[in-house]
Order: structure tokens, then C-alpha cells, then sequence
């Protein structure tokens, strides 16, 4: 703490007694208000400018996809674009009907939605309420590493592992996971409609009309998988590189976001409202079900939100896995498909490092881009509504 | 009045349900065993392995490792247990001179076939030129290849096309099948039975492969250019990205009100942070390198700036964070001792908001060391030296993410190097889980820091 | 603690003046060839050539940095005329927008030929299909022949894999195979020759095409009319898809400098042998 203070706002433990300050030292002149105030206004000044780089860093960014997207729609116009599923870029003349590769980006994020959603929300549920501190303290760096793996090292696993795991043995791992995931749903629905039942029925009826609606429940429900994973198991899977693929490892890498966010807005939905619904004597399911999670429904909405947007804008996984084939799958809903997304595209055809030549072809990639930006732009902002939503239904954090 | 099969019921439904969660977060984990646990298995293959004789012949004569005496003393103990083999074929060939004309032809095709595969297997006959590519000077340096040679030095792989419902099945026939009754029949027994003394396998721990370049399009060698080209991203990125997200931050904390202007800001800024990373790749493209022309073709300069903008966001939101998580106590105290706002920030607030913030910082470092998309065009080239500091503004660099995608997709010989692709994801994935690791350990400590 | 922010700033500052600086002098020196970099861009097919090449040059010369990128025909010419490579391989000749692109940028594309190819139309081994005619290659890939059973197969959906729309082997087969036709909709697009012959030699129904250099024991590369696809048919013009493989440079590289003995490499024995050894033709019977 020796070094020499020279700036204005000098402090008044220096090493001068006080008598020996002088005058215009102590004292807060007009001049040296002004000239202090004006200093940290420009700091302040320069501290804006510095922090506003994001802004002119998006706005940048908006303007030079902008830029050269427009040439592509004054060119083209918007029909082709966006309704036609024919993509010839280089044929004479070309096409450049994207539509294709709306749909496959619109199938690969639906399929994560899938996948993630219900797996998330619960695993947040689970985390928020369920288990013991201890656990939990295992369980979070465990997502943080999901969140973490980057995804150049999922696509090498979709690619070499996966693909050919699904080739060799996909129908029999996909009808192993309908059983996996069936069962326990026919079971909860036979136990649920059995307790429907037991409640309107009583007496003599109780016990008869109980076993009588399990049985119509898993009876059928079972028959029902059966026929589903036979079904299955006669597909042939010709290439493992396809939506399905794409869909499961977009899914595993949008967890960590749906359920951190959806434990924060878990977390933020207050002790009150679960305290007074133990009071009243609901169980555990029932709180989180009736009560917290409509209450933190906007928030659990802002991490599907979140999650959407990280699969729509993930490139490598889908470069390397999607099979990238510009069609719409037969019938739409068949993910053993290959497909080819916006984002796949852009990769693909990238470094058309000028607009000279094929100017079509390159404002094009940059009409995509514009799509891809336009879409995470509204997902950003529909997101921070609803959790603004939220902060404000909750009173506050 | 709740009937007891109806609490039943919901009991059941309860247990069920915490079924459900736990059942999802048990997927999860098993989810990340899945994906890493193959890379973590295989990856480490590319370090550990069973070398043999060729191995340590290509390490002296590539990079003047190991002791030639030791080293040379072993080759030709090795070339004595191939000797009988090679002496099977020049008297074979001598018979087949003396062969009536159609059997020649048909002998001199199988053996042709057999002599490419020992090729593959031990390396360039006695008496053969130096072939010009060093991925066929040698024979197989890894053990698990040599095994996997052998086989097809032993069988021949023939196809029955005899179904005409479905593809041909391939079936394994014993190559000696095709030498039956000539004198090269006692060669593939001798071959099978004397591998070990042909290659003389030591398991071998090569850390080197880390810091050796690679040899022949990564027959042989390492992935140091690789790994250097994403420690000098990385770096760069965090060198532009940390001054300007701390400045700014500070700024959200300290001086910004809740106004318009400042919301709009706080807008931006996620707006920033959920742009997907190829659109930042394009606009890299298009704006670093060919409108500002910051570098004549690719180069890390331009990589580096646009992973920087890629991660402003999260150092942004890390730091403010950090900054707002101080105890206003701390601030308080400073300014009623007389300190002004910069000085308290200075001095007293942004050291105690250090760990969070480098928390930020060490998170970001592995996001930026892990991307892709932003460096395609900017920065990664898939064979290069590794670079000097002042060659970073002017060249582009492999780098390790880019060069897994091209390993695994374009390389002529996927197969030869699956070991060095693996060994490639392997080192990513340690390193960024190693920064992550350390930003949990940081945030560990400044939580028990807070409580205690 | 103010002294190591004092200091850190310092240092910060330091660093900012200094990599401002050194951007000048690296935007200065866009102009000239300083000699000691090669930057190569262009084809994925033209690239083990390239890279082979590199690791031989680098070897002789080792104040040299060669990078090599392989982004495709269509990216190695953009790259050249916007000036931000100095050769590019391309695996087709440069059609002419391009060539009109690059005067108006002052750039004068010079091609070395440097190797012969031919198209092979690879299957998977299992697959008994083993000789088509070039109008039933043409017919698959326009989705009008849809199994195999249709050309001496099994009963079996036909995969279609072609090359992504910037790539010099994709506009080679589709001005030699498909006369221009358009390709079917179902089909695949992979990046890159090494991408297409991964998928052939993993799915039994597929088929794809790649450079010969990349044919090995691992996929079946089928006759074309009857014609094998080999070296020798390749140089006598025998096998219908066949192609030269090209460098580009930007007018005659000058005498004596780096960028002239890449380029000349092929002429050489030396690298006559590197072609042969990659799997390609060479130009000539060294």
C-alpha cells in the first residue's frame, strides 16, 4: 500500500497530517466535482460501449446474414424456398427447394423433444424433490458432464458406434425399448384406471370390478406391445445414419438444459404452496403433480423452449449421422429414414467463400442461416416471456 | 370417506412415480456410460498398446527414438523367424517356373494375393524396393492390427453367391487350401505359430502420441498439431473474450439501472447465446475473413475471434453472477472508508468475485475448445505443421475437434486409424472434462466458502 | 492486490498492442507470397495426393508450412480466385463462371494435371451384382431402377449414396453418368470419398461411387460395360468414367519458388510412385 496515489479521488488517509491539507485539497471545489464526475461518466461511458459488444456483435451478425440472404429471396423469391422439396443446386437450372430440410430439422427436434421432455422434467422433478442432498451432489456433475461432452465427440459416437449398432441390431434394441417403456406404462395405467373404478364401485362389485378393469387394461395393452415389438423386429433398418439416430443423441444433449432450468423453475415455485398441499394430505406425486408443476409450468415451457433450440441449431451431430438425404421421409413419421437439416446443409455447402460464382448457391446457405437465426431469435425471446411469466406469477424471486 | 384401496391406490401411484424419476435419472447416467464409455475404453488403445518390432523400427527411423543398437538387434532377430518363410516363397517361385503355363497363371494370382497380405502384415519383402509411402515401409507397429492381418493372411474371404434371395454370405476359407499339395502348404502353420517371435510384441505405454506429429496422413506418429491448434483457440478465444465479458458484466452489476436500454442489452446478450455455432462459422467467414480481411485465408487469429464471440455470453452471465454474489457488506465497507466506485470494483469486489468468475472463464475455455462449427471455415485445416506463436495470426491449424469429423469421414484409410480417432476424441473429451471438473471444484470451494 | 491488477492490466494492454500489431502486419502481407506457406484447398479425392505430397515436400524442406484442406472441387476454386489459397485441387476441370469469376479478380487459372482417376461404382463384397452398363448405373441413381433383383441382386431396396452437391467426383459423374439428369430424391449425400465408401462397406444394399483411389479389399467395385476399373484402363481411355486430377495455381507459379516445386512434384519419379502407391494413375510409365 505504498505506491502513490495520483488520481483525483485521492483519499484522505495519506500520509499528510489533516492540518498540513491544504484548502483545495479537503474541500470538494466546483472544478474538481465537475472534473470527477465527468471522469467517471466517460469510464462509465467506455464500460457501456465495452459491455454493449454483444449487442453490436448480434447486430452484426444479423446484418451480414441479412446481407447476403436477400440477394438469394429478390433472386428466387420465397415460394420455392420454402415449399419445394426439390434441391438441385447445381443443375442447370437449379432448384433450391428447401422444404426437405425444414422438415428433417423440424423430425430430428421432435424426436429430441421426445426423448428429452419426459425424461428430463422427471429427472428434474426427481432431483429437486426426491432425492437426498447427498445424492444429488453425485447426480449434478453427472449432467454437467452430459451438458459438457462436446459434440463433435457425440457425432463420432452416433457415426461409429451407434449407426452400426442400430444396423446390426436396431430392430431388436428398439423392440427391447417398447417393452421397456411399455410395460410400466400399462401398469400405471391399469393401476390408475383400477383405482377410477374403485371409486365409483362398491361393496360386492369392488374387488370384481377392480380386477375386471386391470385385466381389460393389460390384457390388451400387452397384446398390444407384442404385436408392436413383432412388428418392429420384422423392420429392416438399411442404414443406421437416420432420424432416429439423430433424434436419441439430439435428445441425450438437450437434457443437462431442460433440467437445470426446470429444476430452477421447480426450485423457485415456493415452500408454501407444497407445504399447504402435504397439509391437506396429497402425496408426493400428487404435490408435484397437481400443484408445482402447473405452477412452474411456464418455467418447465422455457426449458422445452431452451432444449428446442440447442437441437434445431446442432450441426455436427446431424452432419455426421442424419444420413443427409433431401427428402421427406415415407410416411413423414418414419425415423429409420435418412433426412438432411438446415443446419447439416449449411455445413455441407459452406465456404463458398464468394458471391461470384453460382451467386444463387451461395446466398442460399445464407437464406438457411437467416432461418436458422430468425427461429432461435423468436425461441429466445418466447422463452425469456415466459420465464418473465413466471418471475412475475411467483412475486419475485 | 377415502377408502383404504384408494389411499392404496395412491400410495401406489406415489412409489410409482418416484419410480418414474429415479427410473429417468438412472437412464441418464447410463446414457453417459453409453457414449463415453466406448471412447474411454478404445481411446485409450492409441496410448496403450501391444507394439511390436515395427513400431520401434518406425519410432527410431521417424523421430530417432529408442536405442538403435537394441532396436536393430531385435529387427534382425525378427528377420530370422521370418527367414523360413521368405525362402518358401523364392523356392515356391522357382517351382512355378517350371510349371506348365495355366497352372503358372493361376498359382502366380494366389500368389500375388499372398505375398500383398504378408506385405501388409511384416512389411516389404527382402530384395523389394523401399516403397515411397511410409504406411507401407513397415509392417503392422500395433499388435491387435497384426491379428487382424493374420486373418487375412490366413483365410481368404469368398462371398457364396448361391442364395438368390438374399445378399452372399461370406465365409472364411483357409488360404492354404489354395497352395494345396505344393510346397508353400507347411507356410501358413509356421506363419500362425511364429507371430510373436516375427513381431516380438512389448506392451508399450505411448504418451508420446500426444505430442508427435503424424506421420503419413496419421498411419504413424501423434496428434500434437492437432493438440497444439486447439490450445492456441482456445487461448485466443478466452484472451478477447474474458477483458470484454468482465468489463461488461461489471458494468450490468454495478452501474446499470433496470432502464429500457440496459433490458435491451440483457436481451442481446441471450439472444448472442443462443445463435447456433454454424451460423457463427458463416458469420466468421463472411465477416472476419472477408470483409475485414483480419487474415488472408483461415487462421486462428479469425477462429479464435469468433469462438471469443461464441463464448462472451456465458463469461458475461458467469461474472455477473460472480460480481452480484459478493456481500454487499464488502461494497459498503469500501466506499465508507472513502473509496470511489471503480476503486471498490477494482480492489475489493472483482477479487472476491475471482473464483466465480474463473469458474465462467474455465467453462467457457472447454466450450470454445470443444466447438466445431465455428472453426470449419475460419481456422482448421486437416494436415499442417504445428505452429509457431507468430504463425497463429497468419495460418489456419488442424485442430482436434474438426480433425475427429475429418478422421472419421474422410480419411482414406477410416479403418487403419479407427485407434488414432478414438485416441483423438479421447484427448478432447479429457480435456474439456478436466476444465469442467476443475470449474465444479472451484464452484465447490466458493460455496463452502459462502456457507462456512 | 491493486498491484497485480495494475500489473495484469498492464499486461492486457500489452497484449492488445501487440496482436493489433502483428494483425497489421499480417493483413500486410495478403499481397505477396512470403514462400515459406503453401496453402492448398480443394477436393477430397485430389487430397491424399495432396497430403502426401505435403508430408514429402515438408520433409525436404522443413521451413516450409504446407496446410491442406479438403473441402471440395467447388470450395478449392473459390478459394483460389478470392486469393486466400495458393493451389487447389480440384477433381474437375473449372467450368466457366469460374473461369469468368477469376478474371475479374485478376486471377489466371493455370491447371496442372497431376494424376488420372476413374469413377469406381463400388457395392458392398456381399452383394452378387457384379457388372452394370452405364445406363443401368444412370437408372439407379435416377430412382428408376429401385432393387437390386432388377440387375443380378437379391431381393433388396437399393441405398443410394451420392457426393454432396460441391464436389468435383459428384459433377464428374454427373456430367459422365447422368448426362445432367437430375438425381433421384431418396438419395444420401456424404461429404467426402471416404464417407461414401464407409457407408457402401457398412449397409450390404448400398451403392456409391469414389475415386480409385479409394477402392480397397473392403467394398466391391463393380465392371462398368464391362470394363474393370483399373490403372490400365483408366490411362488407355477404356473405362467409360475417368477423369485427370488437377492442381490450380494462380498464372505459372515463379521458377524457383516453393509453390512451383509442389506443383511439379508429379513429374517427378519420386512422386509418380507416391500417386501409384495412393491407388491413383499416374501420368505416365516412369
Amino acid at each position: 500500500m505504498g505506491n502513490r496515489d495520483d488520481s483525483p479521488t485521492a483519499t484522505i488517509a495519506e500520509t499528510r497530517s489533516p492540518a498540513a491539507l491544504t484548502r483545495s485539497e479537503l474541500l470538494l471545489t466546483k472544478r474538481s466535482r465537475r472534473f470527477r464526475r465527468l471522469g467517471s461518466l466517460l469510464g462509465e461511458g467506455l464500460l457501456f460501449a465495452i459491455a454493449s459488444v454483444s449487442t453490436v456483435a448480434v447486430l452484426f451478425i444479423f446484418i451480414f446474414i441479412f446481407k447476403d440472404a436477400l440477394p438469394f429471396f429478390t433472386l428466387r423469391g420465397f415460394k420455392e424456398f420454402f415449399t419445394s422439396i426439390a434441391w438441385y443446386p447445381s443443375a442447370d437450372p437449379p432448384e433450391f427447394g428447401a422444404l426437405a430440410m425444414f422438415i428433417g430439422s423440424g423430425l430430428v427436434t421432435l424426436g429430441a423433444v421426445v426423448v428429452a421432455v419426459p425424461m428430463g422434467v422427471s429427472a428434474a422433478v426427481c432431483l429437486s424433490f426426491v432425492l437426498p442432498f447427498a445424492v444429488r451432489q453425485v447426480v449434478k456433475p453427472v449432467i454437467e458432464i452430459l451438458a459438457a461432452i462436446p459434440s463433435v465427440a457425440y457425432g463420432f459416437f452416433a457415426l461409429v458406434v451407434f449407426a452400426p449398432l442400430l444396423q446390426t441390431r436396431g430392430p431388436g434394441l428398439l423392440s427391447v425399448a417398447i417393452w421397456l417403456v411399455g410395460v410400466p406404462i400399462i401398469l400405471l395405467g391399469a393401476v390408475v384406471a383400477g383405482g377410477l373404478v374403485s371409486r365409483r364401485v362398491s361393496g360386492r362389485f369392488l374387488l370384481a370390478g377392480r380386477t375386471a378393469t386391470i385385466v381389460a387394461i393389460v390384457g390388451p395393452g400387452l397384446w398390444l406391445l407384442y404385436r408392436l415389438s413383432g412388428g418392429i423386429r420384422g423392420v429392416e433398418v438399411t442404414s443406421g445414419t437416420n432420424a432416429l439416430n439423430v433424434s436419441i443423441i439430439l435428445g441425450i444433449m438437450a437434457l443437462p438444459t431442460i433440467v437445470s432450468v426446470s429444476e430452477d423453475a421447480l426450485q423457485a415455485v415456493g415452500r408454501e404452496l407444497r407445504e399447504g398441499s402435504y397439509a391437506l394430505g396429497a402425496t408426493r406425486a400428487e404435490t408435484v403433480l397437481r400443484v408445482v408443476i402447473p405452477a412452474a409450468g411456464s418455467g418447465i415451457l422455457a426449458a422445452v423452449i431452451l432444449g428446442v433450440m440447442r437441437a434445431v441449431g446442432e450441426t455436427m451431430v446431424v452432419w455426421m449421422a442424419s444420413g443427409n438425404a433431401a427428402q421427406i421421409p415415407e410416411p413423414w413419421f418414419n425415423y429409420l429414414e435418412p433426412v438432411r437439416t438446415l443446419t447439416a446443409t449449411i455445413a455441407g455447402d459452406m465456404g463458398e467463400a464468394d458471391h461470384v460464382t453460382g451467386s444463387a448457391r451461395y446466398h442460399v446457405l445464407f437464406a438457411m442461416a437467416l432461418c436458422l437465426l430468425a427461429i432461435s431469435f423468436v425461441a429466445n425471446l418466447a422463452s425469456e416471456l415466459v420465464m418473465r411469466r413466471t418471475r412475475r406469477m411467483l412475486g419475485g424471486e | 370417506m377415502e377408502s383404504k384401496t384408494q389411499l392404496g391406490t395412491r400410495k401406489l401411484l406415489d412409489r410409482s412415480f418416484t419410480g418414474l424419476g429415479v427410473g429417468s435419472i438412472v437412464l441418464m447416467v447410463a446414457a453417459l456410460i453409453i457414449v463415453l464409455g466406448p471412447i474411454f475404453v478404445r481411446g485409450w488403445g492409441s496410448f496403450l498398446f501391444r507394439a511390436t518390432v515395427e513400431h520401434r523400427q518406425m519410432m527410431l527411423e521417424n523421430f530417432g527414438r529408442g536405442d538403435a543398437e537394441v532396436i536393430l538387434a531385435e529387427a534382425a532377430a525378427a528377420e530370422q523367424a521370418r527367414q523360413p518363410v521368405y525362402v518358401m516363397i523364392a523356392r515356391f517361385e522357382e517351382e512355378l517356373d517350371e510349371m506348365g503355363s495355366p497352372e503358372r497363371r493361376e498359382y502366380r494370382g494366389y500368389l500375388g494375393e499372398l505375398k500383398d497380405r504378408l506385405r501388409e502384415l511384416l512389411g516389404p519383402l527382402p530384395g523389394e524396393p523401399r516403397p515411397v509411402l511410409p504406411r507401407s515401409q513397415y509392417g503392422q507397429t500395433r499388435w491387435d492390427r497384426a491379428v487382424v492381418k493374420l486373418r487375412d493372411v490366413l483365410y481368404v474371404e469368398e462371398y457364396d453367391y448361391s442364395d438368390p434371395t438374399r445378399m452372399g454370405q461370406r465365409i472364411l476359407v483357409p488360404r492354404v487350401k489354395d497352395f494345396e499339395g505344393t510346397s508353400l502348404e507347411p507356410l501358413f502353420a509356421y506363419i500362425e505359430q511364429n507371430l510373436t517371435e516375427m513381431l516380438r510384441p512389448r506392451v508399450t505405454f505411448y504418451w508420446r502420441f500426444l505430442f508427435d506429429t503424424s506421420v503419413d496422413a496419421h498411419f504413424f506418429g501423434g496428434i500434437w498439431p492437432e493438440v497444439l491448434g486447439t490450445l492456441y483457440l482456445t487461448v485466443g478465444a478466452m484472451l478477447f473474450a474474458v477483458p470484454l465479458g468482465i468489463v461488461a458484466a461489471i458494468y450490468l452489476a454495478e452501474y446499470a439501472g433496470e432502464g429500457r436500454i440496459i433490458s435491451g442489452l440483457r436481451s442481446f446478450i441471450s439472444t448472442l447465446a443462443g445463435v447456433p455455432s454454424i451460423v457463427f462459422g458463416l458469420f466468421g467467414l463472411a465477416f472476419f475473413i472477408n470483409a475485414i480481411h483480419i487474415s488472408r485465408s483461415k487462421s486462428v487469429l479469425a477462429g479464435s475471434l469468433t469462438l471469443a464471440v461464441l463464448v462472451l455470453p456465458t463469461v458475461i452471465r458467469a461474472s455477473e453472477e460472480a460480481v452480484r454474489a459478493v456481500p454487499q457488506t464488502y461494497k459498503e465497507a469500501a466506499l465508507s472508508v472513502g473509496a470511489s466506485k471503480w476503486r471498490t470494483i477494482t480492489t475489493v469486489i472483482l477479487p472476491a468475485a475471482l473464483p466465480g468468475i474463473l469458474t465462467g472463464i474455465v467453462i467457457s475455455m472447454g466450450r470454445a475448445a470443444g466447438e466445431t462449427a465455428p472453426i470449419i471455415f475460419t481456422a482448421a485445416v486437416s494436415v499442417g505443421r504445428p505452429l509457431k506463436l507468430w504463425q497463429t495470426l497468419t495460418q489456419g491449424t488442424p485442430a482436434l475437434p474438426w480433425n475427429i469429423y475429418n478422421l472419421a469421414t474422410e480419411h482414406e484409410a477410416v479403418d487403419e486409424i479407427r485407434h488414432v480417432q478414438y485416441g483423438m476424441v479421447l484427448t478432447l473429451v479429457l480435456l474439456v472434462l478436466l476444465l469442467n471438473i476443475a470449474a465444479i471444484l472451484l464452484r465447490a470451494r466458493i460455496t463452502r466458502k459462502l456457507r462456512g | 492486490m491493486r498491484s497485480v491488477f495494475s500489473k495484469l492490466g498492464k499486461a492486457l494492454a500489452l497484449m492488445v498492442v501487440v496482436s493489433s500489431l502483428s494483425m497489421f502486419v499480417g493483413g500486410a502481407s495478403a499481397a505477396e507470397d512470403k514462400g515459406h506457406e503453401i496453402v492448398i484447398d480443394g477436393s477430397t479425392t485430389v487430397g491424399p495426393i495432396a497430403k502426401a505430397f505435403a508430408e514429402y515436400y515438408m520433409e525436404k524442406y522443413p521451413e516450409v508450412n504446407i496446410t491442406v484442406s479438403e473441402s471440395g472441387s467447388g470450395n478449392g476454386a473459390k478459394s483460389l480466385i478470392n486469393g486466400t489459397c495458393h493451389i487447389a485441387d480440384m477433381s474437375r476441370f473449372m467450368k466457366e463462371s469460374e473461369f469468368k469469376a477469376a478474371v475479374e479478380k485478376d486471377v489466371l487459372p493455370v491447371a496442372h494435371v497431376v494424376a488420372m482417376d476413374g469413377l469406381a461404382v463400388i457395392v458392398h463384397p456381399s452383394n452378387p451384382a457384379s457388372d452394370l452398363t452405364l445406363e443401368q448405373v444412370r437408372d439407379i441413381y435416377l430412382g428408376k431402377i429401385t432393387n437390386w433383383n432388377e440387375v443380378g441382386g437379391p431381393e433388396k431396396k437399393i441405398v443410394v449414396i451420392s457426393r454432396d452437391t460441391n464436389s468435383g467426383t459428384y459433377e464428374t459423374f454427373e456430367n459422365i453418368v447422368m448426362r445432367k439428369e437430375k438425381i433421384a430424391a431418396g438419395v444420401e449425400y456424404v461429404g467426402s470419398n471416404g464417407a461414401i465408401r464407409q457407408r457402401v462397406q457398412s449397409t450390404q444394399a448400398a451403392i456409391g461411387y469414389v475415386g480409385l483411389g479409394f477402392v480397397d479389399r473392403t467394398v466391391k467395385a463393380l465392371t462398368v460395360n464391362g470394363v474393370a476399373p483399373t490403372g490400365n484402363t483408366v490411362a488407355s481411355g477404356k473405362y467409360p468414367i475417368a477423369r485427370p486430377l488437377y492442381m490450380f495455381t494462380n498464372r505459372y507459379p515463379k521458377l524457383g519458388s516453393h509453390v512451383h516445386g509442389f506443383v511439379t512434384l508429379h513429374m517427378s519419379k519420386k512422386g509418380q510412385e507416391i500417386i501409384e502407391a495412393i491407388g491413383f494413375v499416374p501420368l505416365t510409365q516412369y
